[in-house]
């Protein structure tokens, strides 16, 4: 496993005006080993009744998903990791 | 007036809590207490009470999908229905109808899902009255997205040649959903629509409950004295999202907090202690309201769920062969009752 | 789990979607390519439509394109088939096939009719999008799915996915297609965000447009016991239990209907030749309607074949709103397989 694995946060798209510090991923799009583009959509999570797109910062391979659908997540976790092309 | 208005808006607040409870930490519309859609209507408690202050038991009343306000000024069982909307077998529909489908026959009340859709069922009771020859009269509430639809427009001639005892109610929310009133609707002022049916029409434009009360006594004086139908309209305000679980991307922050901000039920406050009522009473008739409520929502959360089979119940009033004399050559299979 | 997704079509280890999110993509592909197809629906501009058929249109398209209309069926809908007679092809939102009920004069007697009236002069290049379903508590006049009522009168094509990639190729040729179309989405395979869906309907979808042609049924799981055939929500609960069958050692053949009209008569009759078993799920009322079409259609072909038939099917009551009510009168998992443990 590389050092230079990027991951994939989600602090700064966590909603703001909700108040609510718990979430939840609610679909995958990509499974581990895809191929994938800087900016194509991974992945989706919802606080409260928000949703979120979720879409990744490089391009390279989807290598470990950490949290999977129906996990729980605070605004700290990293989601996943892509090993950069 | 005041005593509804509170127990309304509380009402609502105490369903939104209760809604939400157990939707988290994803939103699933199905679960919980309450499943399902739930349109409150916190923020437009005067057009009701205002409207209701002069009706009767006999006189009937239709309304929309957001209908907790009005069923709460026309008198409507509260326990019962507040056992409807938990879904319980002592609801009003017996677990059947559910919170947009309210019918509480005692008072002549009730509600429907589609737009417009009470507007007709409101004339045939004025018709009703009419051909009997009481006084009864009839009011039909409706958004001002309603205003757009067939049902609505054609009342307004049926009831207008007809000359029926009709108050129709415009509640103007601002909001069809996420459409604003501009975007769908090319009049300001939806009273204007009755000029084209030789009706009367008039707007009130902010949802004080005393001015409220004036101009629904008119109309409805107007309609018990034989006189015909009349167009209400009346600015209102949504506190609240559209149905619970609408995020309300498409509104602006400084809209939600305008409406949430005009509080009618402030401004009649006001205006009673201008009138020389205590502080106090005001209290007291706010406190048991919410008691009142508190009390009906306890009682609903203990009723029992009905049981699966009664889902085949009710179809019919009568059996299925009809009253027919004779009885059915062959038993008549799947009739229920 | 794998299995099962990956027979729900698209290449497996492509890139997933919700259908919801294939049938925008399906939109958005054809508005690039032409600029007369446009939306009109309730609540599809800012709202991005109800059940999230419109995400992000009108961020790229505009206000014209994707229209905001008043809550009047009979003047859009009518409104639709009058800019499709021109030429234009409209994609017309009705927010709940349940209000059908304010607007059918313009659907059955314009929509469907006026290409056959016209002798084939006139054509009503539309799509009619719509909600379908129940599950969620939403009672009787929000959750039918009407499916007898709208196949029932002749003129209108009539297509229900069950998979993301169902639908966006049903899409892509509904749009193109220059006939009505009534595209029934159903509520609870979208993967929206306030209703979760099962796990069947996020299927991999293929980037780049595609079509799959009306009529052309599906076989989503294949078994030699027993044919189940169906559509829409209820594809995913015979495919769950068959899961459970195939540990009583009966497999059963799962077949996605994915269109009613027309129907895939010979997909029908190819299973129920192998199997003799036919059991019909449908999400609509019983009586007069889609079950007992299919089950006359096996009938007429082959009756000496049939050994045994079920319907599995909403009864003739409204739906109910509270949950042991509605989930009585819903076809479920358990209703499924025990019909077909009945047909043994």
């Amino acid at each position: 496993m590389s050092d230079e694995r990027v991951a994939v946060g989600i602090d700064e798209l966590w909603p703001e005006d909700t108040g609510e510090d718990e979430g939840v991923v609610v679909d995958w799009f990509e499974r581990e080993g895809a191929s994938v583009e800087a900016g194509d959509l991974l992945c989706v999570f919802q606080v409260v009744k928000v949703n979120v797109d979720v879409e990744s910062p490089v391009a390279g391979v989807l290598d470990e998903i950490v949290k999977e659908e129906d996990d729980v997540i605070t605004r700290e976790d990293t989601l996943a990791w892509i090993e950069p092309a | 007036m005041y005593e509804k208005m509170v127990t309304a808006r509380y009402y609502e607040e105490r369903l939104e809590e209760e809604y939400m409870a157990d939707k988290k930490p994803a939103f699933d519309i199905s679960k919980g207490l309450i499943p399902g859609e739930l349109h409150l209507a916190a923020g437009q408690e005067a057009a009701a009470a205002g409207v209701c202050a002069h009706l009767r038991d006999d006189d009937t009343v239709t309304g929309p999908h957001r209908p907790h306000h009005i069923a709460i000024a026309k008198g409507v069982d509260l326990e019962r229905m507040t056992a409807e909307i938990f879904g319980r077998e002592t609801g009003l529909s017996r677990g059947k109808g559910g919170h947009m489908h309210l019918f509480d026959p005692e008072v002549n009340f009730a509600c429907s899902g589609i737009i417009a859709e009470g507007v007709p069922p409101a004339a045939g009771a004025a018709l009703a009255a009419k051909k009997r020859n009481t006084d009864s009269v009839a009011v039909a509430f409706l958004g001002e997205g309603a205003i757009d639809q067939g049902g609505f427009l054609e009342t307004l001639n049926f009831a207008s040649v007809h000359d029926l005892p009709l108050v129709m109610v415009i509640e103007d929310n601002e909001w069809a959903i996420s459409m604003p009133k501009e975007r769908v609707t090319d009049v300001e002022d939806g009273s204007k629509r009755a000029g084209g049916f030789d009706m009367p029409g008039e707007r009130v434009d902010h949802d004080d409950a005393v001015d409220v009360y004036e101009v629904a006594e008119d109309a409805i004086g107007r309609a018990r004295d034989g006189n015909g139908p009349t167009l209400l309209e009346i600015q209102v305000h949504r506190r609240m999202p559209h149905f619970l679980g609408d995020p309300q991307v498409y509104r602006s922050e400084e809209n939600i907090e305008r409406h949430q901000q005009l509080d009618s039920i402030e401004r009649l406050a006001d205006d009673l202690r201008d009138r020389g009522v205590e502080d106090g009473d005001l209290d007291e008739i706010r406190e048991s309201a919410h008691a009142r409520v508190d009390e009906a929502i306890e009682w609903a959360k203990e009723q029992p769920l009905p049981e699966p089979e009664t889902a085949y119940e009710d179809v019919w009033t009568n059996p299925p062969y009809g009253v027919s004399d004779t009885e059915p050559a062959v038993p008549v299979p799947g009739g229920d009752d | 789990m794998a299995e099962a997704e990956a027979e729900m079509g698209g290449e497996p280890g492509g890139r997933e979607r919700t259908m919801s999110r294939a049938i925008v993509e399906a939109i958005a592909t054809e508005m690039r390519e032409d600029e007369e197809v446009f939306v009109m629906g309730e609540d599809v501009a800012d709202y991005e439509g109800i059940f999230d058929t419109t995400t992000g249109l009108v961020e790229e398209f505009g206000y014209d394109r994707i229209m905001d209309v008043p809550i009047s069926e009979t003047s859009f809908i009518g409104a639709g088939v009058g800019a499709a007679q021109q030429g234009m092809r409209p994609i017309v939102e009705l927010m709940f096939a349940d209000f059908f009920g304010v607007a059918m004069d313009q659907i059955y007697n314009q929509m469907a009719k006026n290409t056959y009236m016209s002798g084939g002069s006139v054509s009503v290049p539309m799509v009619l999008l719509t909600a379908v379903g129940a599950t969620y508590n939403d009672a009787a006049q929000h959750s039918q799915t009407l499916y007898g009522t709208f196949a029932h009168l002749p003129g209108m094509k009539i297509v229900s996915p069950s998979t993301a990639y169902d639908a966006k190729g049903l899409m892509h040729n509904a749009i193109r297609d220059d006939d009505p179309v009534v595209f029934m989405f159903h509520k609870r395979l979208m993967g929206l965000g306030w209703m979760p869906a099962p796990d069947g309907p996020k299927t991999p979808v293929p980037e780049e447009p595609y079509t799959i042609p009306f009529g052309s049924a599906d076989v989503k799981r294949e078994g030699d016991d027993v044919t189940v055939v169906t559509l829409g929500l209820h594809v995913h609960r015979a495919v769950d239990a068959a899961e459970t069958l195939t540990e009583e050692g009966i497999e059963t053949e799962v077949l996605d209907l994915r269109s009613l009209v027309p129907l895939d008569t010979d997909a029908i009759l190819e299973s129920v030749r192998k199997t003799g078993r036919l059991v019909v799920v449908d999400e609509d009322y019983r009586s007069f309607g889609l079950s007992g079409e299919i089950v006359a259609r096996a009938a007429e072909e082959m009756l000496d074949d049939l050994e045994a038939v079920q319907r599995v099917a909403l009864p003739d009551v409204p739906i109910p709103y509270s949950r042991p009510l509605e989930d009585e009168v819903i076809p479920s998992t358990e209703d499924i397989a025990e019909a077909v443990r009945a047909t043994r």
